[in-house]
């Protein structure tokens, strides 16, 4: 078992880190490997263009095609999130970044526009989601009225916005949005090194979209100097994602798992029930081996030149208790710094030649200490049949001593339509209400969404149960996605944390799973049945009464004998039969 | 007796209760009463009246219901714009003289130099027209004069040319200057040239004259050739061109960008490895370009961006640069620069906002495959028609810096200019440069109204041929607002106004490809025929049946009737 303890100070490295952030071109790789076996890579991208070169659409190193967008839909900053998966914060502890560079599952958008009334504010936001669709080849061109709000106190604004009075803050999600190869193409060519050389060499379409979680986001804001006031505009783009290690390391000409032959599997011969034909493998409490180019399928290029070459700290950065094996295998110049008492170690990349760090397989007998989050979220749909459920959210602090306050925010469609005397917000603890404010403006049919902002207070060491009902709206039947019966997506909430404060501006954030709705589906052939069935109605009652009206009605004995459908009939066969019988 | 009609017996079998045979197995066949008049009346009544409602009533409302809206069009109006029935452009060029001289004379030199002009033209849609220039002090005191028209004040923005007469002492005369930025002929002469009242020609006068037609015979070789590529323009209007130079200008209009209110310029440093990644091109815009795009202004509005692109690779679909030995430099093959800018992955996506995006790229080649030129023609820079243009930046060997610096730029930034001129459709000839401008916007406008006008045509076209699709109003007040911006810069053509028939043209040309590119049009409810099977029939089949059969059978019987009678 792990003897002793050592601490793990992501704060202090995010500090160093952007202290090193002088230049103009940065990017940093986090590595840590988490409980059961999974590993944490924290890419992460961060360039700048002077404010007076981005106004007069001189392009270095902040993209081009994303800069005119941005130009041209007046927007001040922007955050755009592409996620797949789930954080296990009960295994895996404390977000990447504190959530702040985290998107709900989906795509998530917000941006301040600077505009003089609500409606050009609505309307530049159409072009930007418009032309960020293109840009990264996603549905962001479906984030219409319904699925954009206004957030009174979810986020506040990162940048430095002192000359642009009249920001709008806009906020769209995508939950039913799948992220694949086809988004991180368009993300990677933003690069300046075009995952060519440096960390992004790494990045694999193939290992990303496989891992168990993963994010990527782009972030644009004004940043001025408190000195000298010079303002530029940074981008930084990051990609977290947690990787299962073995499912990694399948080569990828042999992707599907095979359990190996009997003699090559280590059993675990304690068990009662092992047998020559019984097997439990045998837990060795190691960690296992990895290397980077295992585990991207890529090798690493060594360093983007673009960087500032004399920078102490690497770009590699391996986040491991200090008795941890680490062969670093190159042919060209690297450097090591060792920090936060070993825990960290980070390596300065040689300049066009490849770097792999191997890990080799290792008994432990300490780990490192991951800070719990300052809350844990869970919401989840209840009730049953097709007119009515309500959501339960459970939210648990788990510190012993601090209270946390917070802003709980929900974007729901407008099919989904919650009743507000039903909200409840309950803490285990106390029975005291723990709701401070409330944020609510109802749905319109087809014209906007919910939207919910609650701020919440929980005391230490209490779950706070938060429900409401809700019943759901009948569509139209060419409302329904070619998947109705599959379900709609229901964005995630998101969770701003208020106090405890953030120690920056990006602010602390955590995000619920989304949620699957079930709505009632209709027979989607009903329409021609409805035609066929009012016509058949129609024809009955025509036929009788028009029948009524021309025929002539004689008695059974005056009927004439020629006429009639089987006289006509027997004539012809007689006819046929005459024909056939000559020859 | 024969039977009133074979309904009657059909209904009879279907009676209830009765089987359907027993009137046949009955030999005793007894015949109905015979019906009478009045119910025979009653029955054609009934089925008129159901008739009746079904056409009177139901097909009207089917028919209203299920119409769709189409704006009435001036159609014989569109198709005559389009066969070049409407507007016959002329360029009627006023060129002023401004002459020391007395007005006497002034006025017999431009008499002569009119009638050796006419002599020498052969191209009657374009003429050139001298008028004396009026002096600058008397403009206040004769505003009746400019009135007639015999008379144009010098800096009159409708001058195209001003041909100044300076008289000289010395060196051979008569000879002409052509100013290089300001469209004036400076022309020396000696006092002796001057023609005499009585005189019936004049070395000077038949000397300007030549000189005009070299300096017009540019544009109107391009003018001849924009009309002769308009339908309805008779052969005898055009000057002919020779095959060669209509080979040339053919080439050239292949090259030329359509045209468009605003332009975006793109330029782009793309570099095979991570440097240069900076390049001084803020200032090197700066100083050699930004005087070229204030002529053009005139014409156009121009964005500039730039950018960086860094890891660029050639594509895989083009030869790799070979080295060759005798000119120690790489070369790529002629017939791979096509495929030279990697589109699929260099960014050069079009800019955002109205308008076409015009790509001018610097490739700096690696240090291991530098020099790189084009292997035919050792060149370094090449033209993508109608895209924008291509420069190979070598540096000097062994030398791969971080930044470029504006003198490392300047070999690029000329080639750029040159290239934009020519993708701008500039011709190389005169060598004034506001002449040339001024000849670019007679051309232009003559091309818009060409261009608006056959828009106008496709449209009648389509409306004609395409009569299920809905044609909303605000096509038809496109279509109208079109014909009278034509008319607009027909007339003012023809009056000499250049910039205006340039503007009123550019005007036509945006509503007219606004009524054909209407999104409403476009997008047509498309209903397959399976679709309205389906949904017609279930109603519209039992309907009928009866309808049409008891039509059938009633028509029978009457006919069989009157027969008998």
């Amino acid at each position: 078992m792990l003897s002793s303890v050592l601490l793990f100070v992501l704060n202090a490295f995010v500090a160093v880190a952007a202290a090193a952030a002088a230049s103009d071109y940065h990017e940093q790789l986090l590595l840590r490997p988490l409980p059961q076996d999974t590993l944490l890579a924290s890419f992460n991208f961060r360039s700048n263009e002077s404010q007076a070169a981005f106004e007069q659409q001189n392009f270095r190193y902040v993209p081009r095609s994303l800069g005119q967008i941005l130009q041209h839909a007046h927007t001040q900053e922007l955050h755009l999130r592409f996620s797949v998966g789930r954080w296990d914060a009960e295994n895996w502890g404390q977000r990447p970044w504190q959530g702040s560079r985290e998107g709900g599952t989906g795509v998530e958008l917000w941006a301040w526009i600077e505009a003089d009334t609500e409606e050009q504010a609505f309307a530049r936001w159409l072009t930007l989601t418009n032309a960020l669709s293109g840009l990264f080849c996603a549905s962001l061109n479906f984030i219409d009225a319904t699925k954009t709000i206004r957030p009174v106190m979810a986020f506040s604004p990162e940048g430095d916005h002192r000359n642009a009075p009249n920001l709008h803050l806009l906020h769209g999600t995508l939950p039913h949005e799948v992220v694949c190869t086809e988004n991180l193409t368009p993300f990677l060519k933003l690069l300046p090194c075009k995952g060519k050389a440096g960390i992004s060499s790494l990045l694999d379409g193939h290992k990303l979209f496989d891992a168990s979680f993963q994010t990527m986001a782009i972030d644009v804001r004004p940043v001025c100097g408190l000195d000298d006031g010079k303002c530029s505009l940074e981008m930084e783009q990051s990609v977290d994602m947690v990787l299962d290690i073995a499912r990694s390391k399948r080569p990828r000409d042999n992707p599907i798992p095979r359990p190996l032959p009997v003699d090559q599997i280590e059993c675990d011969t304690s068990k009662g029930y092992n047998a020559h034909d019984t097997c439990f493998p045998l837990n060795k409490g190691t960690e296992p081996g990895w290397s980077l180019e295992e585990v991207f399928g890529k090798p690493l290029r060594g360093s983007c030149p673009l960087i500032d070459q004399g920078e102490e700290l690497g770009s590699v950065c391996l986040n491991t208790p200090p008795e941890r094996i680490v062969e670093v295998k190159t042919t060209g110049e690297f450097g090591e710094t060792r920090l936060s008492s070993d825990t960290l170690r980070c390596y300065r990349l040689p300049v066009g030649a490849d770097l792999d760090l191997v890990l080799p397989e290792q008994k432990m007998t300490t780990g490192l200490v991951r800070p719990d989050p300052q809350l844990f979220a869970a919401r989840s749909i209840n009730g049953h049949g097709q007119e009515r459920g309500s959501t339960q959210a459970i939210i648990k602090n788990p510190s012993t001593t601090e209270s946390v306050e917070f802003v709980y925010l929900e974007s729901l469609p407008w099919f989904m339509k919650p009743y507000l005397h039903t909200l409840r917000a309950k803490v285990s603890t106390s029975d005291e209400s723990p709701i401070r404010e409330t944020y609510y403006r109802p749905a319109l049919d087809r014209q906007r969404g919910t939207h919910l902002e609650l701020r919440l207070v929980i005391p230490p060491a209490s779950t706070l149960t938060l429900t409401y009902e809700f019943e759901k709206a009948i569509l139209r039947y060419t409302e329904y996605p070619p998947d109705a019966n599959r379900g709609f997506d229901v964005a995630p909430a998101v969770l701003r944390i208020l106090s405890p404060q953030a120690a920056d501006k990006k602010g602390i954030y955590i995000r619920t799973t989304s949620l699957l709705l079930p709505l009632p589906t209709p027979d989607f052939s009903m329409p021609y049945n409805v035609i066929i069935l009012t016509s058949t109605v129609m024809a009955l009652g025509f036929g009788n009464i028009f029948n009524l009206l021309v025929r002539r009605f004689v008695g059974a004995d005056e009927v004439p004998a020629t006429g009639g459908l089987k006289n006509v009939l027997q004539a012809k066969i007689a006819g046929v039969k005459a024909k056939l019988g000559r020859p | 007796m024969a039977p009133p009609n074979a309904t009657d017996a059909s209904v009879a079998s279907e009676l209830p209760g009765e089987p359907p045979l027993a009137s046949q197995s009955t030999k005793a066949q007894t015949s109905p009463p015979p019906e009478s008049h009045q119910s025979i009346w009653l029955r054609r009544a009934a089925i008129i009246s159901f008739w009746a409602v079904a056409v009177l009533l139901g097909l009207p409302v089917w028919w209203t219901t299920t119409a769709i809206y189409r704006a009435e069009l001036p159609l014989q109006d569109m198709t005559d714009w389009a066969e070049g029935k409407v507007c016959k452009p002329v360029f009627p060029l006023r060129i002023a003289i401004e002459a020391p001289a007395s007005t006497q004379d002034t006025a017999q030199l431009v008499r002569l130099t009119q009638h050796a002009i006419d002599d020498l033209n052969d191209f009657s849609a374009h003429h050139l027209r001298l008028m004396p220039a009026e002096p600058a002090y008397a403009a206040n005191m004769s505003q009746e004069v400019v009135v007639d028209g015999t008379t144009i004040r010098s800096d009159d923005k409708d001058t195209v040319l001003v041909i100044r007469l300076i008289q000289v002492e010395t060196g051979g005369t008569p000879r002409a200057r052509l100013q290089k930025y300001s469209p004036t002929l400076d022309v020396y002469y000696s006092a002796a040239q001057l023609p005499t009242q009585s005189a019936n020609s004049s070395p000077l006068a038949s000397f300007i004259a030549q000189e005009l037609q070299t300096i017009f015979a540019e544009e109107q070789a391009q003018l001849a050739y924009v009309l002769a590529a308009q339908p309805g323009t008779q052969a005898a209007r055009v000057a002919s061109l020779s095959p060669e130079k209509h080979a040339e200008l053919d080439r050239h209009s292949t090259k030329v960008l359509k045209y468009a209110p605003t332009y975006h310029l793109t330029f782009s440093l793309f570099s095979p490895s991570y440097a240069p990644s900076a390049w001084n091109i803020e200032a090197a815009l700066q100083t050699y370009l930004a005087p070229l795009l204030e002529s053009f202004s005139s014409i156009s509005n121009f964005t500039v961006d730039t950018q960086v692109q860094l890891y660029a690779t050639f594509s895989p679909s083009i030869h790799a640069p070979e080295y060759e030995e005798t000119t120690k430099a790489w070369t790529l093959r002629k017939e791979d620069l096509s495929g030279f800018v990697n589109a699929a992955e260099w960014p050069l996506s079009p800019s955002i906002g109205e308008g076409p995006t015009v790509n001018f790229i610097v490739y700096v080649p690696a240090p291991s495959q530098s020099p790189l030129l084009v292997k035919e023609s050792a060149g370094n820079s090449w033209l993508v028609p109608q895209w924008g243009g291509v420069h190979i930046l070598n540096l000097p060997s062994g030398s791969s810096p971080d930044a470029l610096t504006i003198d490392d730029l300047a070999p690029a930034m000329h080639t750029f200019s040159d290239q934009l001129t020519s993708l701008f459709g500039l011709s190389q000839v005169p060598s004034s440069l506001p002449l040339r401008i001024s000849t670019l916007e007679r051309v232009r406008a003559a091309s818009l109204i060409f261009s608006a006008s056959s828009t106008l045509g496709a449209l009648a076209q389509v409306y004609q041929k395409m009569p299920s699709i809905p044609v909303p109003d605000n096509v038809a007040q496109s279509v109208g607002s079109t014909i009278k911006h034509l008319h607009q810069a027909c007339n003012h053509l023809r009056d000499g106004r250049f910039q205006s028939a340039l503007d009123h043209a550019r005007l036509a040309e945006v509503e007219a490809e606004k009524a054909f590119f209407e999104r409403s049009m476009v997008g047509q409810v498309y209903f397959p025929d399976e679709h309205k099977v389906a949904v017609y029939l279930p109603l519209l089949g039992p309907v009928a049946v009866p309808l049409v059969m008891a039509a059938l059978k009633e028509l029978k019987g009457a006919i069989a009737t009157l027969r008998k009678r």
